[in-house]
């Protein structure tokens, strides 16, 4: 019984190659988690390296866990970390999730986390046989709303939710996307 | 991903394996308990759950990590040994967490020597540590029993002073 994590998927997009989150990622993943961009995310320039280094230990930890878990997106053309999509279910979430991050300032405002959300979401739904998928979003995250709304999301306000202050927008189902 | 494993190991009670989903409720029960106090606890499940997930990550990152231990017949998962070494951790340290159902048996000391004999022995790392809270008594008598020696005071930034023990060496009597 040796536990073994190399069989995981790699979606292609027009710009982008999806992969699991990797080692490799460390670097470039802890610059964002300790940065104030990662303040939704559990990060923040307040938060010391272990801290982070944790946090990227934990989405490798979920593959393993849970069968699958965060993809990293790498831009084709510059092979160049840019983020990380996918999902996201830890013990206690309600529902399964989609959440995003995208680690640099410069990689913002291109479309690539809307198209790295649109490739994983019809994974999930085809491959993974997910019947629904939500995204919870903090009220003041204005990008990350504009982002769910694009991607089709609407708000849900009756869905569980461990944090009260949080929106809830659920995913178009897998017939209507 | 490129791939990573978790290789067990047996002992004569005990097997040291992955962690995995089914692990969860006594890891978290452990976690939230007293027990906890001494490695930065109580915690709730959220955060435990992120622990958890972060044990099997660390293998992917370092190529060691921690085990899940179980009971060899029953598989009834008992704590949680094995080679922990963090960013923020001055070395590889040999760390042991027992469950309440785990003690008092000895499970810490049984499986602490089959960490470290893999350490040694399968990854040829030449030094081990120890860090142990000065409060936690019974786990500096473990830590002396291993044949391990205080070697100085570590301070981190959220867990405080911790005292670092140090194994003996390879090939050296313990």
């Amino acid at each position: 019984m040796t536990v073994t994590l190399s069989q995981t998927p790699v979606l292609e997009t027009e710009r982008l190659m999806l992969r699991a989150i990797d080692p490799q990622d460390l670097e470039p993943a802890i610059a964002f988690l300790s940065s104030d961009r990662a303040g939704y995310v559990g990060g923040g320039a307040n938060k010391d390296q272990g801290h982070c280094w944790r946090i990227v230990a934990s989405l490798i930890g979920h593959w393993v866990l849970r069968g699958t878990g965060p993809f990293t997106l790498m831009e084709k053309s510059s092979g160049k970390p840019l983020g990380s999509v996918g999902p996201f279910y830890p013990q206690g979430r309600p529902e399964r999730e989609l959440s995003w991050t995208i680690w640099s300032p410069e990689a913002e405002g291109s479309g690539f986390a809307f198209e790295a959300v649109m490739a994983i979401r019809e994974h999930v739904y085809h491959d993974l046989g997910w019947e629904t998928a939500v995204s919870y979003i903090d009220p003041s995250n204005t990008r990350s709303i504009a982002l769910a709304r694009r991607l089709g999301g609407v708000l849900d306000p009756d869905a569980p939710r461990e944090d009260a202050n949080d929106l809830v927008f659920r995913h178009p189902k897998p017939g209507d996307v | 991903m490129t791939g990573f494993t978790i290789p067990p190991l047996t002992t004569d009670r005990l097997i040291l394996r992955a962690p995995r989903q089914s692990d969860f409720e006594a890891y978290a029960a452990f976690r939230a308990s007293p027990r906890a106090r001494f490695v930065g606890g109580p915690y709730d499940r959220a955060q435990s759950y992120q622990q958890l997930a972060a044990l099997i990550g660390q293998w992917a990152l370092r190529g060691y990590g921690r085990w899940m231990v179980a009971d060899r017949t029953s598989d009834t998962p008992l704590g949680v040994v094995g080679i922990y070494h963090p960013e923020d951790w001055p070395e590889p340290e040999v760390a042991w967490s027992v469950f309440g159902t785990g003690e008092g048996r000895g499970i810490a000391h049984e499986a602490a020597r089959a960490a470290r004999t893999y350490a040694y022995d399968i990854l040829g790392m030449s030094a081990l540590i120890s860090m142990v809270d000065p409060a936690n008594t019974r786990s500096v008598n473990l830590a002396k029993r291993l044949g391990a020696t205080y070697e100085r005071d570590f301070q981190h930034p959220s867990y405080g002073t911790m005292y670092i023990w140090r194994h003996p060496s390879p090939g050296a009597p313990s």
